[in-house]
Protein backbone atom coordinates (compact mmCIF):
# COMPACT_ATOMS: atom_id res chain seq x y z
CA UNK A 1 0.00 0.00 0.00
CA UNK A 2 2.90 2.36 0.64
CA UNK A 3 3.93 2.39 -3.01
CA UNK A 4 0.36 3.21 -4.09
CA UNK A 5 -0.02 5.92 -1.48
CA UNK A 6 3.33 7.38 -2.45
CA UNK A 7 2.32 7.48 -6.10
CA UNK A 8 -1.04 9.11 -5.31
CA UNK A 9 0.67 11.74 -3.14
CA UNK A 10 3.49 12.37 -5.59
CA UNK A 11 1.06 12.89 -8.47
CA UNK A 12 -0.94 15.29 -6.32
CA UNK A 13 2.18 17.29 -5.49
CA UNK A 14 4.03 17.12 -8.82
CA UNK A 15 2.24 18.25 -11.97
CA UNK A 16 5.16 17.05 -14.13
CA UNK A 17 4.76 13.55 -12.72
CA UNK A 18 1.03 13.78 -13.39
CA UNK A 19 1.77 14.60 -17.04
CA UNK A 20 4.26 11.77 -17.31
CA UNK A 21 1.81 9.37 -15.67
CA UNK A 22 -0.77 10.17 -18.31
CA UNK A 23 1.74 9.70 -21.15
CA UNK A 24 3.78 6.78 -19.82
CA UNK A 25 1.55 5.06 -17.30
CA UNK A 26 3.24 1.65 -17.26
CA UNK A 27 6.71 3.12 -16.86
CA UNK A 28 5.63 5.19 -13.87
CA UNK A 29 3.85 2.22 -12.30
CA UNK A 30 7.04 0.20 -12.71
CA UNK A 31 9.04 2.92 -10.98
CA UNK A 32 6.70 2.74 -7.99
CA UNK A 33 6.69 -1.06 -8.00
CA UNK A 34 2.92 -1.34 -8.31
CA UNK A 35 1.54 -4.76 -9.11
CA UNK A 36 -1.75 -6.63 -8.88
CA UNK A 37 -4.99 -4.81 -8.03
CA UNK A 38 -3.41 -1.45 -7.35
CA UNK A 39 -1.56 -1.52 -10.69
CA UNK A 40 -4.69 -2.50 -12.57
CA UNK A 41 -6.73 0.17 -10.82
CA UNK A 42 -4.20 2.87 -11.69
CA UNK A 43 -3.90 1.67 -15.28
CA UNK A 44 -7.64 2.10 -15.77
CA UNK A 45 -8.09 4.97 -13.28
CA UNK A 46 -10.63 2.81 -11.48
CA UNK A 47 -11.12 4.99 -8.41
CA UNK A 48 -13.81 2.77 -6.97
CA UNK A 49 -11.35 -0.12 -7.00
CA UNK A 50 -8.74 2.03 -5.24
CA UNK A 51 -11.27 2.61 -2.46
CA UNK A 52 -12.02 -1.09 -2.25
CA UNK A 53 -8.39 -2.01 -1.78
CA UNK A 54 -8.06 0.45 1.06
CA UNK A 55 -6.33 3.52 -0.35
CA UNK A 56 -6.92 6.76 1.52
CA UNK A 57 -9.97 8.61 0.06
CA UNK A 58 -8.32 12.02 0.31
CA UNK A 59 -5.34 10.85 -1.72
CA UNK A 60 -7.48 9.11 -4.35
CA UNK A 61 -9.60 12.22 -4.79
CA UNK A 62 -6.69 14.68 -4.90
CA UNK A 63 -4.80 12.49 -7.35
CA UNK A 64 -7.88 12.28 -9.59
CA UNK A 65 -8.16 16.06 -9.66
CA UNK A 66 -4.49 16.43 -10.54
CA UNK A 67 -5.01 13.97 -13.41
CA UNK A 68 -7.66 16.36 -14.76
CA UNK A 69 -10.58 14.16 -13.79
CA UNK A 70 -13.44 16.54 -13.04
CA UNK A 71 -15.09 16.47 -9.62
CA UNK A 72 -18.42 15.44 -11.10
CA UNK A 73 -16.83 12.64 -13.12
CA UNK A 74 -14.94 11.42 -10.08
CA UNK A 75 -18.01 11.24 -7.87
CA UNK A 76 -20.10 9.73 -10.65
CA UNK A 77 -17.56 6.97 -11.01
CA UNK A 78 -17.24 6.07 -7.33
CA UNK A 79 -21.02 6.22 -6.87
CA UNK A 80 -21.97 4.22 -9.92
CA UNK A 81 -18.80 2.37 -10.80
CA UNK A 82 -18.44 4.11 -14.15
CA UNK A 83 -14.98 4.60 -15.56
CA UNK B 1 1.81 34.05 33.73
CA UNK B 2 0.45 33.51 30.24
CA UNK B 3 -3.21 32.70 29.87
CA UNK B 4 -5.52 31.14 27.30
CA UNK B 5 -8.02 33.98 27.19
CA UNK B 6 -10.41 32.43 24.71
CA UNK B 7 -11.00 29.53 22.36
CA UNK B 8 -12.82 29.33 19.08
CA UNK B 9 -13.76 26.45 16.82
CA UNK B 10 -14.95 26.58 13.24
CA UNK B 11 -15.44 24.53 10.13
CA UNK B 12 -12.92 25.08 7.35
CA UNK B 13 -14.83 23.96 4.28
CA UNK B 14 -13.32 25.44 1.11
CA UNK B 15 -16.85 26.47 0.15
CA UNK B 16 -17.01 28.99 3.01
CA UNK B 17 -14.62 31.26 1.12
CA UNK B 18 -14.41 29.60 -2.29
CA UNK B 19 -18.07 29.48 -3.27
CA UNK B 20 -20.13 31.07 -0.49
CA UNK B 21 -22.85 32.11 -2.94
CA UNK B 22 -23.88 28.50 -3.58
CA UNK B 23 -25.28 28.14 -0.06
CA UNK B 24 -28.82 29.06 0.89
CA UNK B 25 -28.56 32.85 1.49
CA UNK B 26 -30.02 32.54 4.99
CA UNK B 27 -27.48 29.88 5.95
CA UNK B 28 -24.62 31.85 4.44
CA UNK B 29 -25.63 34.95 6.38
CA UNK B 30 -25.88 33.00 9.63
CA UNK B 31 -22.41 31.54 9.23
CA UNK B 32 -20.77 34.77 8.08
CA UNK B 33 -22.43 36.70 10.91
CA UNK B 34 -21.08 34.15 13.37
CA UNK B 35 -17.58 34.44 11.88
CA UNK B 36 -17.89 38.21 12.25
CA UNK B 37 -18.86 37.88 15.89
CA UNK B 38 -15.95 35.50 16.52
CA UNK B 39 -13.59 37.97 14.83
CA UNK B 40 -14.95 40.80 17.01
CA UNK B 41 -14.39 38.75 20.17
CA UNK B 42 -10.86 37.78 19.14
CA UNK B 43 -9.97 41.42 18.57
CA UNK B 44 -11.51 42.35 21.90
CA UNK B 45 -9.42 39.67 23.61
CA UNK B 46 -6.28 41.35 22.21
CA UNK B 47 -4.27 38.14 21.83
CA UNK B 48 -0.50 38.27 21.66
CA UNK B 49 -0.54 34.98 19.76
CA UNK B 50 -2.96 32.40 18.40
CA UNK B 51 -2.42 28.68 18.82
CA UNK B 52 -4.17 27.29 15.76
CA UNK B 53 -5.03 23.60 15.84
CA UNK B 54 -6.14 21.77 12.73
CA UNK B 55 -5.54 18.78 10.53
CA UNK B 56 -3.77 19.03 7.21
CA UNK B 57 -4.96 17.28 4.08
CA UNK B 58 -1.76 15.64 2.85
CA UNK B 59 -0.41 19.07 1.97
CA UNK B 60 2.79 18.54 3.95
CA UNK B 61 2.65 15.13 5.57
CA UNK B 62 2.21 11.81 3.82
CA UNK B 63 2.68 8.13 4.49
CA UNK B 64 6.42 8.60 4.78
CA UNK B 65 5.68 10.45 8.01
CA UNK B 66 2.18 10.98 9.36
CA UNK B 67 2.41 12.31 12.93
CA UNK B 68 -0.47 12.03 15.38
CA UNK B 69 0.47 15.48 16.67
CA UNK B 70 2.93 18.03 15.30
CA UNK B 71 3.89 21.43 16.67
CA UNK B 72 5.32 24.06 14.34
CA UNK B 73 7.94 26.52 15.49
CA UNK B 74 8.41 28.66 12.41
CA UNK B 75 8.34 32.43 12.17
CA UNK B 76 6.17 32.42 9.04
CA UNK B 77 4.00 30.06 7.02
CA UNK B 78 2.97 30.12 3.38
CA UNK B 79 -0.70 29.77 2.65
CA UNK B 80 -2.46 28.67 0.59
CA UNK B 81 0.21 26.21 -0.46
CA UNK B 82 -0.17 26.83 -4.22
CA UNK B 83 -1.57 29.52 -6.49
CA UNK B 84 -4.14 26.97 -7.67
CA UNK B 85 -5.38 26.38 -4.14
CA UNK B 86 -5.42 30.14 -3.52
CA UNK B 87 -7.77 30.51 -6.46
CA UNK B 88 -9.85 27.49 -5.41
CA UNK B 89 -10.52 28.77 -1.90
CA UNK B 90 -10.38 32.45 -2.83
CA UNK B 91 -7.70 33.38 -0.33
CA UNK B 92 -4.72 35.46 -1.55
CA UNK B 93 -1.47 33.57 -1.17
CA UNK B 94 0.70 35.20 1.50
CA UNK B 95 2.94 34.60 4.47
CA UNK B 96 1.23 34.22 7.83
CA UNK B 97 3.28 35.38 10.82
CA UNK B 98 4.41 32.78 13.33
CA UNK B 99 5.52 32.92 16.94
CA UNK B 100 8.30 30.37 16.76
CA UNK B 101 9.45 30.99 20.29
CA UNK B 102 6.06 30.14 21.78
CA UNK B 103 5.83 27.13 19.50
CA UNK B 104 9.21 25.93 20.71
CA UNK B 105 8.15 26.41 24.32
CA UNK B 106 4.96 24.37 23.82
CA UNK B 107 6.95 21.66 22.04
CA UNK B 108 9.49 21.41 24.85
CA UNK B 109 6.74 21.56 27.48
CA UNK B 110 4.95 18.70 25.72
CA UNK B 111 8.00 16.46 25.83
CA UNK B 112 8.31 16.88 29.58
CA UNK B 113 4.60 16.34 30.11
CA UNK B 114 3.99 12.93 28.61
CA UNK B 115 3.40 14.02 25.00
CA UNK B 116 5.71 13.30 22.08
CA UNK B 117 4.64 15.47 19.15
CA UNK B 118 6.61 15.83 15.95
CA UNK B 119 8.68 18.99 15.62
CA UNK B 120 8.18 21.15 12.51
CA UNK B 121 10.77 23.91 12.50
CA UNK B 122 9.87 25.17 9.03
CA UNK B 123 8.42 24.37 5.65
CA UNK B 124 4.86 23.91 6.86
CA UNK B 125 2.38 25.30 4.36
CA UNK B 126 -1.30 25.87 4.97
CA UNK B 127 -4.25 24.55 2.99
CA UNK B 128 -7.89 25.26 3.75
CA UNK B 129 -7.23 24.12 7.32
CA UNK B 130 -6.13 27.57 8.44
CA UNK B 131 -6.56 29.77 5.36
CA UNK B 132 -10.35 29.50 5.19
CA UNK B 133 -11.22 30.32 8.82
CA UNK B 134 -8.44 32.90 9.20
CA UNK B 135 -9.79 34.83 6.23
CA UNK B 136 -12.77 35.56 8.46
CA UNK B 137 -11.16 35.52 11.90
CA UNK B 138 -7.95 37.45 11.15
CA UNK B 139 -8.27 38.86 7.63
CA UNK B 140 -5.16 41.01 7.94
CA UNK B 141 -3.03 38.19 9.38
CA UNK B 142 -2.02 40.41 12.27
CA UNK B 143 -1.77 37.75 14.98
CA UNK B 144 1.32 35.49 15.10
CA UNK B 145 0.45 31.82 14.97
CA UNK B 146 1.60 28.61 16.54
CA UNK B 147 0.17 25.97 14.20
CA UNK B 148 -0.49 22.55 15.66
CA UNK B 149 -1.46 19.69 13.38
CA UNK B 150 -3.20 16.55 14.51
CA UNK B 151 -4.02 13.57 12.37
CA UNK B 152 -7.66 13.60 11.36
CA UNK B 153 -7.21 12.24 7.86
CA UNK B 154 -6.16 8.62 8.20
CA UNK B 155 -6.83 5.88 10.73
CA UNK B 156 -5.80 5.15 13.35
CA UNK B 157 -6.44 8.61 14.71
CA UNK B 158 -5.47 9.91 18.14
CA UNK B 159 -8.32 9.23 20.56
CA UNK B 160 -10.78 11.93 21.54
CA UNK B 161 -9.44 11.72 25.09
CA UNK B 162 -5.89 12.15 23.89
CA UNK B 163 -6.88 15.21 21.88
CA UNK B 164 -8.64 16.76 24.86
CA UNK B 165 -5.65 16.03 27.08
CA UNK B 166 -3.33 17.50 24.44
CA UNK B 167 -5.38 20.69 24.57
CA UNK B 168 -5.08 20.77 28.35
CA UNK B 169 -1.34 20.38 27.98
CA UNK B 170 -1.28 23.38 25.63
CA UNK B 171 -3.08 25.44 28.27
CA UNK B 172 -0.58 24.41 30.93
CA UNK B 173 2.28 25.21 28.57
CA UNK B 174 0.92 28.71 27.98
CA UNK B 175 0.60 29.20 31.73
CA UNK B 176 4.16 27.99 32.30
CA UNK B 177 5.71 30.96 30.47
CA UNK B 178 5.51 34.71 30.93
CA UNK B 179 6.56 36.18 27.62
CA UNK B 180 3.28 35.75 25.76
CA UNK B 181 0.55 36.89 28.06
CA UNK B 182 -2.66 36.53 26.10
CA UNK B 183 -3.24 33.48 23.92
CA UNK B 184 -6.27 32.55 21.87
CA UNK B 185 -6.72 28.96 20.73
CA UNK B 186 -8.54 28.13 17.52
CA UNK B 187 -9.56 24.64 16.41
CA UNK B 188 -10.72 24.14 12.84
CA UNK B 189 -12.40 21.29 11.00
CA UNK B 190 -15.63 19.28 10.75
CA UNK B 191 -18.39 18.93 11.40
CA UNK B 192 -19.90 16.01 9.48
CA UNK B 193 -18.63 15.55 5.94
CA UNK B 194 -17.24 13.04 3.52
CA UNK B 195 -14.22 13.69 1.29
CA UNK B 196 -13.61 11.63 -1.84
CA UNK B 197 -16.35 9.18 -0.87
CA UNK B 198 -19.76 8.45 -2.40
CA UNK B 199 -21.57 10.20 0.47
CA UNK B 200 -19.84 13.51 -0.29
CA UNK B 201 -22.36 16.34 -0.16
CA UNK B 202 -24.48 14.80 2.58
CA UNK B 203 -24.57 16.07 6.15
CA UNK B 204 -25.23 14.04 9.30
CA UNK B 205 -27.23 16.64 11.19
CA UNK B 206 -28.02 14.27 14.05
CA UNK B 207 -24.30 13.75 14.75
CA UNK B 208 -23.60 17.46 14.39
CA UNK B 209 -26.31 18.54 16.83
CA UNK B 210 -25.25 15.91 19.34
CA UNK B 211 -21.63 17.07 19.06
CA UNK B 212 -22.74 20.68 19.54
CA UNK B 213 -24.71 19.71 22.66
CA UNK B 214 -21.64 18.04 24.09
CA UNK B 215 -19.29 20.91 23.28
CA UNK B 216 -21.78 23.36 24.78
CA UNK B 217 -22.12 21.27 27.93
CA UNK B 218 -18.53 21.92 28.91
CA UNK B 219 -18.47 18.41 30.40
CA UNK B 220 -15.12 16.89 29.45
CA UNK B 221 -16.38 13.34 29.82
CA UNK B 222 -19.03 13.87 27.14
CA UNK B 223 -16.38 15.13 24.77
CA UNK B 224 -13.65 12.64 25.56
CA UNK B 225 -15.66 9.46 25.22
CA UNK B 226 -16.23 9.55 21.45
CA UNK B 227 -15.17 6.35 19.76
CA UNK B 228 -13.70 6.37 16.24
CA UNK B 229 -16.77 4.43 15.08
CA UNK B 230 -19.14 7.09 16.40
CA UNK B 231 -17.25 9.80 14.55
CA UNK B 232 -16.96 7.68 11.41
CA UNK B 233 -20.76 7.71 11.11
CA UNK B 234 -20.44 11.38 10.22
CA UNK B 235 -17.84 10.83 7.51
CA UNK B 236 -14.10 10.66 7.10
CA UNK B 237 -13.99 14.45 7.35
CA UNK B 238 -15.77 14.40 10.69
CA UNK B 239 -12.60 13.10 12.29
CA UNK B 240 -11.48 16.71 12.18
CA UNK B 241 -13.70 17.36 15.23
CA UNK B 242 -10.65 16.27 17.21
CA UNK B 243 -9.44 19.84 16.65
CA UNK B 244 -12.54 21.15 18.44
CA UNK B 245 -11.96 18.63 21.21
CA UNK B 246 -8.36 19.80 21.62
CA UNK B 247 -9.55 23.43 21.72
CA UNK B 248 -12.07 22.43 24.39
CA UNK B 249 -9.25 20.97 26.43
CA UNK B 250 -7.24 24.15 25.98
CA UNK B 251 -9.97 26.41 27.37
CA UNK B 252 -11.64 24.02 29.84
CA UNK B 253 -14.97 25.81 29.52
CA UNK B 254 -18.25 25.38 27.64
CA UNK B 255 -18.46 26.62 24.07
CA UNK B 256 -21.24 28.79 22.77
CA UNK B 257 -22.13 27.71 19.24
CA UNK B 258 -22.70 30.99 17.40
CA UNK B 259 -24.12 29.27 14.33
CA UNK B 260 -24.70 25.82 12.94
CA UNK B 261 -26.05 25.13 9.50
CA UNK B 262 -26.08 21.93 7.45
CA UNK B 263 -24.74 23.19 4.12
CA UNK B 264 -24.58 20.44 1.46
CA UNK B 265 -23.33 23.01 -1.07
CA UNK B 266 -20.22 23.43 1.10
CA UNK B 267 -20.19 19.68 1.73
CA UNK B 268 -20.23 20.10 5.52
CA UNK B 269 -22.19 20.63 8.63
CA UNK B 270 -20.82 24.13 9.17
CA UNK B 271 -20.43 25.73 12.58
CA UNK B 272 -18.69 28.54 14.44
CA UNK B 273 -18.23 28.39 18.21
CA UNK B 274 -16.62 30.50 20.90
CA UNK B 275 -15.58 30.00 24.50
CA UNK B 276 -14.77 33.37 25.99
CA UNK B 277 -15.56 33.05 29.68
CA UNK B 278 -13.54 36.10 30.67
CA UNK B 279 -14.88 38.48 28.09
CA UNK B 280 -17.28 41.21 29.09
CA UNK B 281 -19.84 41.04 26.33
Amino acid sequence: MYGLHKLLWDIRKDSELAKRFRAQTSEVLNEYGLEGDSRQAMLTLDFKKLHEIGANPYLIYFCALQLQVGRESYYEQIREGKN
Amino acid sequence: MGKVVGAFATSHSPGVTGWPERADPRKREAIETAFGEARRRIDELKPDAIVAISVEHFTNFNFSNLPAFAIATGDSYLGPVTAEMAEFINVPQHEYPGNGKLGRHIYEFALTNEFDPALVEGGLAFDENFCVPLKHLDPDSKYPLVPIILNGVNPPWPTAKRCYDFGEMVRHAVEAQNEVQRVVVIGTGGLSHWVGLPESGTVNEEFDRDFIARIESGDPEQIKNYSPQEIDAAGNGAHEVRTWIAAAGAIGAPFEVLAYEPVPEWLTGTAVAAATPGLNL
